[in-house]
């Protein structure tokens, strides 16, 4: 049996929710909260069937002709459905939080229409089946994220807008060039086609380059590569569970994700190996995670260090990609999941203490863990996954990385992991140390720069719930590697497919 | 070029039922335009009934040509022969003019409720309805006397909508434009002369079939070209433009940039097509302006300080794209392939942009209306109390902007795809450039729009009509993004 | 050759030339629109001597009888009106305005001249021959260089008038008075009455708007200044 309907649906859930809640009137709260919550149960419920449906062997496509030569595809392959299980497991916690968090504010509607468009389109670029359609959803994701980016309308909101569209409109001219390119060359390409580009090798070599380098400098800017990253702290003033979901699956994911479809399924890693691709792209995950991780032990306000943590951390999935063999792969992918568990919940965390005790500056955290147990422990699970401890999940993902380059043998890129782990823990330690250790308002010294007392429990139980959840989830991604089903897991499955054609 | 025209001879004789559906298509809306002005409708379904039977005919006139292929009328007047051909290309662009038309007729009432009662208001009806007419006519007309007339017609009646609510800057710039206009029907007029003295022909199947290249055809095709540039408001040509827009009624600017200055173009591309076919310079040329009206449209619509100068200068960048493809069309050295996307891609790109430019300058109008401001700075804000109007204004300009998924972003593609092919990288440069400028002076307003600091205005309601008009013309350029599968099939179906 | 032409042709091409000169360059604009109307008739004679009586009829009526009304409505003087415009244009050109418009002039009778020059065989009535067509010729080439140096609105449509005139010669020349040529001509005839109609409310409108300032076509108060 055919399934054509899943994906699409999957990405109707969405998409129709966003209708029908940019076509409510602003006041009718409840109704929008069920239907925002019902959207994404029900797209846990069709990613699941896809899941199942992959796991059978029988990936799900839909397809049906634009113009001439091009196809619109969407095809639920194993690579695919794990982005799409991330981006609606997250989606619905950052929901519930959204909801928590913004929480008798204005502009509520606008807010979750775009919301749901943008994670229509994350979807979108996970299910694609060509890279016409992923274009698609890509731009869509660009466009659906600005009007939150600026939510908040402020001078300052606006323009970190102005400079996000600048970047990512920029690099999608880019890419559309690129993919024109391609498209001309190749003519229509599936990411299900097998074959990879080598066939074009001897006419088109250093077209092939060229155009490899456009349409990864394209995904470059969203994945906040170095020297493309500058958009990604201005857009820092977004409200938090914007920053999060930018962090940890849509838009910086979407650009490596990206840059996985094009190594992976389009030009194949053969042939990226074979152009010579990968190890320039290798330096420059390098340079970005290195420089990513000194910045963040710059900066002095939370949600910054953060942003330049992600910055570093994602180029660990670009760094894995361009490190030709199998165990580089599997970190890759792997990590592709567990930053996303990670970051999330640090940034649902940074948004707790914001809106609880309105700490924005990490001098300001000093005790919070005795104010804010759960949120703090939560943090802590986090950030200690991120410096890559055992057993926590970012351990795993440098384990791999770290065979993978033994396997490729490009030494240096473990030293380039050993300095990053260890520039990791000079910044996140501190936080935490500063968190349990240090003596601060809710020991009778001083006061919090602005406490609310949001619930009955530590905050407003819609805020923590998803933090504590995404903890628990990434911590039991680490220890239970080994199972099936987990991200580890799955990663190999994708990997085992990528190397066995 | 010619079977692409549908300028060959057809296979079957038009049904019964054309012949209705085309003298209804031509003649309903002057009776339709005449009727309102005596009894000016004030509500919206009266419009929507009586713009339902033109509507048909042109559904009508679809069925039959996907049917039959090709449909030529021939007939003659007073001596004079007049031809008329219904081929793919014109029975899209009939089908636009007429929805267009129908959903400007249908957002006129509700815009007239809510203004204040002005004196000249019923004569908006007959002009609109000669304006449809028109555009009808000169999409089918093959001869070059009835494009004159039709044309003619539409560019005297164009002007006179766009004059109705004159306000002194706009009625200046529609002088100068009139005696320029005037000017230019005369060297279209000189041109037409030429090619009926030296070749005997006013029919255009046969005039392809005599004319040679020459030093007369070379004169002819200029003469014809520099007339209908001045009419189409073609880069250098443009100034005029803003002005009138800035104080023309909503759905006259709608109607106008939508349709209007894209009849020129068409008649341009049709007669050059067979008086210049594969040469070098003069389409070289036309790109060239192209190239200049992307950049300097996009820069004026940056620096724009009201937000319908900013529309009507995104026209002129919009048009120059068009004029880019010219060379595609026309010029020597390119490949079936390359011609035939960029063809697709034209026409798209002519359809999503109607489309587009008509929902946008109905969403402005409504901002525009409600809020009592022009100015983007008096706009400030104006997110939290008309969400629905700025999103169709947003969705429109996603298709301005050529961004996934919509008729502009599929037509960008395909133009881009041609271009690629035939190694035009200068052009391949213009429409990226042209993306990234839209994308600036579009969301410049909208950064204005999401400013939270931005003192409250009083609002005033709007009948909910006349957003959802927008709205779906919006999605219709969106839908023909996804969907352009099917217009383009019928692009070549007539080619049989 | 001199004396194959025809007396009353000659003398209707005198007639059309100095009328339409007068038109073209009279600066009291009274009498620049009451030559316009001889000159009109003068047209319809003109047709009628090509063989073409219908568009006499037309050309007597649509430009005689339509058109030169519209001017004298412009004019304020029929109706007759308290506003009526100033009766002189008092405007002086600045030299280098009056150059780059010379400079578009010049180009448009070049590309006149080649027409002429390249169909010179094929046309039924060849301006050599026919002094009315090589009439046509000359009002075509001044009226466009009057329209593009006069700035008074009322002139530049007069001047419109007089070279679709001499633009409808030329075709009548080139193409014959032939049915489609007749056509053409009618069209263009209606056309240029309701451009002229359109222009003559538009002036007016103008005028009693923005005072003798807008006659010049521009809205900007510091060039009406000059």
């Amino acid at each position: 049996m055919n399934a054509a309907w899943l994906p699409l649906t999957a990405i109707a859930a969405s998409l129709l929710a966003a209708v029908i809640i940019f076509s409510l009137p602003e006041e009718s709260r409840r109704l929008r909260t069920s239907i925002n919550l019902l959207a994404a149960v029900i797209k846990i419920t069709l990613v699941t069937l896809m899941i199942q449906r992959v796991v059978a062997g029988d990936e799900a496509i839909f397809s049906f002709q634009i113009v001439g030569n091009i196809d619109f595809v969407l095809r639920a392959d194993a690579l695919g459905v794990m982005f799409a299980g991330l981006s609606s497991l997250l989606w619905l916690c950052t929901t519930v939080y959204a909801i928590g968090y913004l929480e008798g504010t204005a502009n509520r509607k606008r807010f979750f229409g775009f919301f749901s468009l943008c994670v229509a389109s994350t979807l979108g670029i996970a299910l694609a089946g060509n890279l016409f359609t992923f274009l698609i959803f890509y731009e869509m994701l660009t466009l659906s994220t600005y009007p939150l980016v600026v939510h908040s309308g402020t001078d300052k909101a606006l323009n970190a807008g102005r400079i996000y569209l600048r970047y990512t409109l920029t690099a999608g001219v880019v890419l559309l060039f690129g993919v024109v390119l391609l498209y001309s060359v190749t003519g229509e390409h599936s990411f299900a086609s097998e074959r990879g580009l080598g066939d074009y090798l001897g006419d088109h070599r250093t077209l092939l380059t060229f155009i490899f380098a456009l349409l990864v400098g394209g995904f470059a800017v969203k994945a906040a590569m170095v020297p493309l990253h500058g958009w990604l702290p201005r857009a820092m003033v977004a409200p938090a569970p914007v920053s999060a979901l930018l962090h940890a699956v849509a838009v910086v994911k979407a650009g490596a994700f990206g840059i996985l479809r094009v190594i992976y399924d389009l030009y194949g890693i053969e042939l990226s190996v074979e152009l010579g691709v990968t190890t320039a792209l290798a330096v420059a995950a390098c340079i970005t995670i290195i420089y990513g991780s000194v910045r963040a032990i710059a900066q002095h306000e939370l949600k910054p260090r953060l942003a330049f943590s992600t910055i570093s951390q994602v180029s660990y999935i670009v760094l894995g990609v361009s490190l030709f063999g199998p165990f580089g792969t599997i970190g890759a992918l792997a990590h592709l999941l567990h930053q996303g568990l990670m970051k999330v919940t640090l940034f649902f965390c940074a948004g707790i203490y914001a809106e609880e005790l309105g700490i924005h500056r990490i001098d300001e955290m000093d005790g919070a863990g005795k104010r804010m147990p759960l949120t703090s422990l939560a943090f802590t699970v986090g950030a200690l996954g991120m410096i890559g401890l055992p057993p926590f999940a970012g351990f795993i993902t440098k384990w791999y990385l770290g065979i993978g380059a033994i396997q490729a043998e490009m030494y240096w890129v473990i030293a380039v992991l050993v300095a990053s782990s260890a520039l990791n823990a000079a910044y996140f330690l501190p936080i935490v140390y500063r968190l349990w250790f240090r003596v601060g308002p809710a020991h009778g010294h001083g006061s919090w720069p602005n406490e609310q007392r949001l619930g009955r429990l530590e905050t407003h139980g819609w805020l923590l719930w998803p933090a504590v959840f995404t903890a628990v989830i990434s911590l039991a991604a680490g220890l239970l590697a080994g199972l099936p089903f987990s991200p580890l897991d799955w990663a190999t499955r994708v990997a085992v497919g990528e190397y066995l054609q | 070029m010619m079977w692409r025209f549908g300028l060959a001879d057809s296979t079957f004789e038009p049904l019964l039922t054309s012949h209705w559906a085309l003298a209804i298509a031509l003649c309903l809306p002057l009776v339709l335009g005449g009727l309102a002005a005596v009894w000016p409708p004030k509500r919206m379904w009266v419009v929507a009934l009586a713009c339902a039977p033109l509507l048909t005919s042109g559904l009508l006139l679809l069925v039959d040509f996907t049917q039959i292929g090709l449909l030529r009328w021939q007939g003659e007047v007073l001596g004079v022969s007049i031809g008329l051909r219904l081929n793919g290309v014109s029975i899209l662009l009939l089908l636009l003019t007429q929805w267009l038309g129908a959903a400007s007729a249908l957002y006129t009432p509700g815009l007239l409720n809510v203004s204040p009662p002005e004196r000249l208001a019923r004569w908006l009806w007959p002009l609109m309805g000669v304006v449809v007419s028109a555009l009808s006519l000169v999409w089918l007309a093959t001869d070059l006397i009835t494009l004159y007339l039709a044309l003619e017609l539409m560019g005297l009646a164009a002007v006179g909508m766009l004059l109705l609510s004159g306000k002194t800057p706009a009625l200046f710039a529609s002088m100068r434009y009139l005696l320029l206009t005037l000017v230019g029907s005369l060297a279209y007029l000189l041109g037409v002369a030429l090619l009926l003295g030296y070749w005997g022909q006013v029919d255009l199947a046969g005039l392809a079939q005599v004319v040679e290249p020459g030093p007369v055809t070379w004169v002819a095709a200029a003469l014809i070209g520099g007339g209908l540039a001045l009419k189409a408001a073609l880069f250098p040509l443009h100034a005029w433009l803003s002005p009138v827009h800035a104080s023309a009624w909503t759905p006259v600017s709608a109607l106008h940039a939508g349709l209007v200055v894209k009849a020129s173009l068409f008649v341009l591309l049709q007669l050059w097509s067979i008086l210049l076919p594969d040469t070098f310079w003069a389409p070289r040329l036309v790109a060239w302006m192209g190239m200049l009206a992307i950049i300097w449209g996009g820069l004026i619509a940056w620096r724009a300080e009201s937000l319908k100068t900013l529309v009507a200068s995104s026209t002129v960048a919009q048009l120059g794209y068009l004029m880019v493809v010219f060379p595609l069309l026309l010029g020597p050295n390119v490949g079936p392939l390359a011609k035939a996307l960029a063809w697709e891609g034209f026409w798209l790109q002519l359809m999503g942009h109607a489309l587009a430019k008509a929902a946008m300058f109905l969403a402005a109008g409504n901002l525009i209306l409600a809020t009592g401001e022009t100015t983007l700075k008096g706009l400030a804000g104006c997110s939290r109390k008309l969400p629905l109007s700025l999103l169709v204004f947003g969705i429109a300009s996603v298709t301005l902007m050529g961004l996934p998924p919509s008729a502009g972003f599929t037509a960008k593609w395909l133009l881009l795809q041609a271009m690629v092919i035939s190694q035009q990288w200068w052009a391949v440069a213009a429409l990226l450039i042209g993306t990234l400028l839209t994308a600036a002076y579009v969301f410049r307003f909208f950064r204005y729009s999401f400013m939270e600091t931005a003192p409250r205005h009083h609002y005033q309601p709007l009948s909910p009509g006349m957003d959802i008009i927008a709205l779906c013309l919006a999605l219709a350029a969106f839908v023909l993004g996804l969907l352009a599968h099917f217009p383009l099939e019928l692009l070549h179906g007539g080619s049989l | 050759m001199i004396a194959s032409l025809d007396v009353i042709e000659v003398l209707l091409a005198l007639c059309l030339m100095t009328t339409a000169l007068l038109c073209l360059f009279d600066r009291h604009l009274v009498r620049a629109c009451c030559c316009f109307g001889v000159f009109t008739l003068s047209m319809a004679l003109a047709w009628l001597t090509l063989g073409a009586p219908w568009l006499a009829i037309a050309e007597a009526i649509i430009g005689a009888l339509l058109t030169v009304p519209c001017f004298f409505y412009a004019l304020g003087i029929f109706p007759a009106s308290s506003s009526a415009l100033p009766r002189y244009d008092h405007f002086k050109e600045p030299l280098t305005r009056g150059m780059t418009r010379t400079l578009l002039a010049l180009a448009w009778c070049v590309m006149v001249g080649t027409v002429i020059r390249f169909v010179l065989p094929a046309m039924v009535y060849s301006p050599l021959e026919h002094p009315l067509l090589f009439v046509g010729v000359v009002i075509v080439a001044t009226a466009m260089g009057a329209f593009a140096w006069h700035r008074h609105l009322l002139r530049r449509l007069l001047a419109f008038n007089v070279m679709g005139s001499g633009v409808f010669l030329l075709l009548a020349g080139m193409a014959g008075t032939s049915v489609q040529g007749q056509a053409l001509i009618t069209i263009g005839l209606v056309v240029a009455w309701l451009g002229s109609l359109l222009s003559a409310l538009l002036i007016r409108t103008l005028y009693l708007r923005e005072g003798p300032a807008a006659l010049l076509g521009a809205s900007e108060p510091q060039e009406s200044k000059q």
